[in-house]
C-alpha cells in the first residue's frame, strides 16, 4: 500500500493533460469499453471501497473526533487537532512507542536483510540438496507472524527455557530474556531476524539474474571473489535490494504479533515491547479511545509514506537497473 | 512482489491508464456513508420502546459471555430450561475466552449490533454504564421483575454507577490468597491465616523462602485488588466520586512495603514476578510452583487446582478482612437498544433465582447472589475445591465491609499504569516514591 504512496511528481501533469485527451478521442466505443471494465472491476471495486476506502476515510474523520467505539456516531463529539495535540505533546507513551518501534526497525531490518543475503549467496550454488536447505530456510517465513510461532519463543526465551538450558552446557548462565525489560525487544528483534527467508528467496531470484558473463569479465581482469561481490553482485542486486529493504522496513515498523503475545497484549515487562502497533491497539480497544488511536494511526500512514519516500529519493544513488538507463 | 519486476521510481504502471474518478462526487457519497450510517444506527437504538406487546410472540435472544467450554456447557444448559418453559424464546449464543472478548464487545457495539444480552466485569461496567450502553435496570429491579431481595446488598449495589444499575452480579467473590498447603506441610511450616497484618505476612514469606527455597508470596505490588485492600485498610479508597481516592504518598508507602518484601527475598525476582503480572490464572505461581502463595479471586480455587497435583489453601488478604467485600465476579447486563429488554431482564432474573437453573450454573460464575439458593448450592457441591472456597467465602461474608463504587471510566488503563509502575520499581529502574509519582501522574490524565 506504501508504495504506492510514494510521491510521484512526473505522471501528475502529464496524465492528466492526457486523460483530457482521451476524452476528446472516439469518446463512444471508450466509454462502453470503459463501462465493461468497471463492471468486471467492480468485485475488487467494491471490495476496495467497503473494506479499506471508506473505513480509512473514516478513521480520518474519526481520528478529529472523541470516539471511544461504545458511542453512536451521531453522538461523537468534534475535537479538531485535539488527537494529534496530545499525540505529540502530552503523552509520553506515545513517544516511548516510536521510539521502541523506530529502536526495532533500525537494528532488525538490516540484519535480516544481511542474513537474508548471505544465505541466500550461499544457496546460490548448484549444490546436491540446496532444495531442502532453501526449504528449510524458508519455513520459518511461511510461518510469518504465526501466534504459535511467538508463543514457542517466549517458551524458549524464557528464564527456564530452551535457550538458556543450552548456554548452560556451556557454563553461562542465562536471562529470563522475555521477562527482561533490557532484553524482551532483543528477543524480538532475534524472532524478526530469523524469520528471513521471504526476502531470501527474492535475493536468490535476483542472484539467478545476474549474467555470468559479468563475472568472468571481472575474473579475467583479475577481480577476486570479495571484488567480484562488490562490483558486480551488489550493483546488479541493487534493484532486488531496494525493493527488500522497503518491504522489510515497513514491515518492520509493522511488528505486532509477537510483541501482543509475547507481552500478553500489555507491552510489558515495563513498555520495553511497546510497539507503534500495539501501543495504538490498547489505545483503542483496551482504553476505548478510538478517536485518538485513529490519529495515531494516520500518522503512522505518514510517517511510513515519508520513509518509503526517502527511500525512493536515495535510491536514485545506488539503484542501477540493468537495463541501461538509470532511472 | 516479483523480483524481476522490480519497483522504480516511476509509480506503478496502472496508475496512467487510471480513468479519473470524478473526485468530489466520491467524496461526497462517503460523506453521506458517513454521516447516514450513524443515523441508521442511532435510529434502530431507541424506535423499539412501544412494541413487542404480544408476550407469546416469537423472540430470539442474542447473549454473549466469555469462559471456556464447561461454563458454555452449563449456560446452554440453563438456558435450553428457560425455552423449555418459555417456548416462545430461544437463544443465539456467542463464547469466547476472556482474551479479546471486549474488543469483541465493543466492536460489536460500534457496528450497532450488539447482543441483547451480556456478561461483563468491574474493570469495564462504569466504561459501558457511562456511555449510555447498558440498560439502567433499577426500575425492574424495584417492579419485581428483577427480583434481588434476596440478594446481600452490597452485591447487588456493586453494580450500581452514578445511581443507575448497569449490570446485576452473575455470582459472588472476593479477594483470595491461595497458598500451597502441599508444601507448606512438608516443611512443616505453619499455614497463614486471615486476619495476619502485612507485615506478619511479608516475616512469614521470608521464612518460607529460607526453608524450601520456594518464594514465599507472590510481590502484589502490580496488582490493583492488592493495593485496594490494602488502600482500605488505611482508610482511603482506590476512587471516590470521579477522582483518585488516594495520593502518591500512600503508592509510595505501598511499593516501600514490597521492596522490603523484595530485599528479604519473600517474594521471587522482579522476572518471576512479572510471569505473575502478565499471565492469566492457569500460569499463577502457586500453580507454577514459581511462589508458594498468589492474589488472585477467590472463586479461582477451582481454576487454580485444575493446574496443580498439590492441595492449596485460600485466606482473605492480609490486614482487617472488613476491607474486603461481596465483589460482583461477573454481571449480566442488558444493551440499552435492545429490541428484547423485558425477556432479557426476565431471563437474567431467571438465572440468579430459579432453583433449577442455579443448581445447573452452580458456582461457576462465583457463589450464587441469591443467598437462600447459594446455601442449596453449597450443600450439593460435591467438589472439594469448590467447597472450599464457600467456606472461605461464606466465614468471610460476615467480615466483609461495605462495597466500593465500581471502577471508574478509565480503570483499565489505571490498571495497566500500575503494573508499569510497580514493575519499573521492581526492576529497580526506579525508586518506590519515583515510580509512585509517575503512576498517580499518568492516573490523573486516564480518568481525567
Amino acid at each position: 500500500m506504501a508504495l504506492t504512496t510514494a510521491p510521484d511528481p512526473t505522471r501528475r501533469g502529464p496524465g492528466s493533460a492526457r486523460t483530457h485527451a482521451d476524452r476528446r478521442g472516439p469518446g463512444r466505443l471508450r466509454h462502453s469499453e470503459g463501462l465493461a471494465g468497471y463492471v468486471f472491476l467492480s468485485p475488487w471495486l467494491i471490495g476496495l471501497m467497503g473494506v479499506t476506502a471508506i473505513p480509512m476515510l473514516l478513521s480520518l474523520y474519526l481520528s478529529f473526533t472523541n470516539y471511544d467505539i461504545l458511542t453512536p456516531f451521531s453522538e461523537v463529539e468534534w475535537v479538531g487537532l485535539a488527537n494529534y495535540e496530545r499525540m505529540f505533546t502530552a503523552d509520553p507513551s506515545y513517544w516511548h512507542a516510536v521510539r521502541v518501534t523506530v529502536t526495532f526497525a533500525v537494528i532488525a531490518v538490516p540484519l535480516k536483510l544481511a542474513a537474508a543475503l548471505g544465505v541466500a549467496l550461499l544457496l546460490n550454488r548448484a549444490w546436491r540438496g540446496v532444495g531442502l536447505f532453501r526449504g528449510l530456510f524458508y519455513l520459518p517465513s511461511l510461518l510469518g507472524g504465526s501466534v504459535a510461532l511467538a508463543i514457542v519463543w517466549v517458551n524458549m526465551f524464557n528464564r527456564d527455557g530452551a535457550f538458556n538450558s543450552l548456554l548452560s552446557l556451556f557454563g553461562i548462565t542465562g536471562k529470563p530474556w522475555v521477562n527482561d525489560p533490557d532484553w524482551a525487544l532483543e528477543t524480538l528483534m532475534v524472532l524478526a531476524i530469523w524469520q528471513f527467508g521471504a526476502p531470501m528467496v527474492i535475493f536468490l531470484a535476483g542472484l539467478k539474474q545476474v549474467p555470468t558473463e559479468l563475472y568472468e569479465a571481472a575474473s579475467v581482469d583479475g577481480a577476486g571473489r570479495f571484488r567480484q561481490f562488490r562490483n558486480v553482485t551488489l550493483p546488479m542486486l541493487s534493484p532486488v535490494i531496494f525493493f527488500n529493504l522497503v518491504l522489510e522496513t515497513i514491515n518492520g515498523f509493522q511488528g505486532f504479533t509477537a510483541a501482543f503475545v509475547l507481552s500478553n497484549g500489555t507491552g510489558g515487562p515495563v513498555d520495553s515491547t511497546l510497539m507503534y502497533t500495539l501501543n495504538l491497539y490498547i489505545t483503542g480497544f483496551t482504553e476505548l479511545n478510538m478517536g485518538y488511536a485513529s490519529a495515531m494511526a494516520w500518522v503512522f500512514l505518514l510517517a511510513i509514506a515519508v520513509i518509503t519516500a526517502i527511500f525512493f529519493s536515495t535510491g536514485r544513488f545506488w539503484v542501477h537497473y540493468s537495463d541501461g538507463e538509470d532511472r | 512482489m516479483h523480483p524481476a519486476t522490480p519497483p522504480t521510481t516511476d509509480a506503478p504502471v496502472g496508475r496512467a491508464h487510471r480513468t479519473p474518478l470524478p473526485r468530489r462526487h466520491l467524496l461526497r457519497g462517503l460523506l453521506a456513508v458517513t454521516v447516514a450510517a450513524p443515523l441508521m444506527f442511532g435510529a434502530a437504538a431507541c424506535g423499539d420502546d412501544g412494541g413487542a406487546a404480544d408476550p407469546n410472540a416469537p423472540v430470539k435472544l442474542s447473549i454473549f459471555w466469555w469462559g471456556g467450554d464447561a461454563r458454555a456447557k452449563l449456560t446452554e444448559d440453563a438456558l435450553a430450561l428457560y425455552t423449555k418453559k418459555h417456548p416462545n424464546v430461544t437463544f443465539e449464543t456467542t463464547w469466547q475466552a476472556n482474551q479479546g472478548y471486549f474488543d469483541k464487545l465493543a466492536t460489536l457495539t460500534a457496528g450497532g449490533n450488539p447482543p441483547d444480552l451480556f456478561q461483563i466485569d468491574d474493570n469495564y461496567l462504569a466504561e459501558y454504564a457511562a456511555r449510555n450502553t447498558t440498560l439502567d435496570l433499577t426500575s425492574y429491579q424495584e417492579s419485581g421483575k428483577l427480583d434481588t431481595s434476596k440478594f446481600p446488598k452490597s452485591l447487588w449495589q456493586y453494580g450500581v454507577v452514578d445511581g443507575k444499575l448497569a449490570g446485576l452480579a452473575a455470582g459472588e467473590n472476593t479477594q483470595g490468597l491461595v497458598y500451597n498447603k502441599t508444601l507448606l506441610t512438608k516443611h512443616n511450616l505453619p499455614e497463614p491465616t486471615t486476619g495476619m497484618s502485612w507485615e506478619q505476612h511479608i516475616a512469614w514469606a521470608e521464612q518460607v523462602t529460607a526453608t524450601t527455597k520456594v518464594p514465599g508470596t507472590q510481590d502484589p505490588s502490580a496488582d490493583y485488588k492488592a493495593l485496594w485492600v490494602w488502600l482500605r485498610q488505611q482508610g482511603k479508597d482506590l476512587y471516590k466520586g470521579k477522582e483518585l481516592g488516594f495520593t502518591a504518598e500512600d503508592v509510595t508507602k505501598w511499593f516501600e512495603l514490597w521492596k522490603g518484601a523484595r530485599d528479604r527475598k519473600a517474594t521471587p525476582t522482579a522476572d518471576v514476578i512479572h510471569e505473575g503480572n502478565s499471565s492469566d490464572v492457569t500460569k499463577q505461581l502457586v500453580v507454577t510452583g514459581k511462589s508458594a502463595t498468589s492474589w488472585v479471586w477467590a472463586n479461582q480455587m477451582p481454576d487454580l487446582k485444575k493446574n496443580t497435583k498439590d492441595e492449596l489453601g485460600v485466606i482473605a488478604y492480609p490486614g482487617d478482612p472488613s476491607a474486603q467485600w461481596a465483589r460482583a465476579s461477573m454481571y449480566w447486563s442488558v444493551f440499552k437498544g435492545s429490541k428484547n429488554k423485558d425477556v432479557a431482564i426476565d431471563v437474567i432474573n431467571f438465572l440468579n433465582n430459579d432453583l433449577e437453573a442455579v443448581k445447573l450454573l452452580g458456582t461457576d460464575r462465583g457463589l450464587p447472589s441469591n443467598l437462600d439458593l447459594r446455601r442449596v448450592v453449597s450443600d450439593d457441591t460435591t467438589d472439594p475445591a469448590m467447597k472450599q472456597s464457600i467456606a472461605v467465602e461464606a466465614e468471610l461474608t460476615q467480615k466483609f465491609g461495605e462495597s466500593p463504587q465500581v471502577p471508574i471510566k478509565g480503570h483499565s488503563k489505571v490498571k495497566s499504569e500500575l503494573i508499569k509502575a510497580a514493575e519499573n520499581a521492581q526492576y529497580g529502574r526506579a525508586t518506590p516514591a519515583e515510580a509512585a509519582a509517575q503512576f498517580v501522574e499518568a492516573c490523573k490524565s486516564a480518568i481525567a
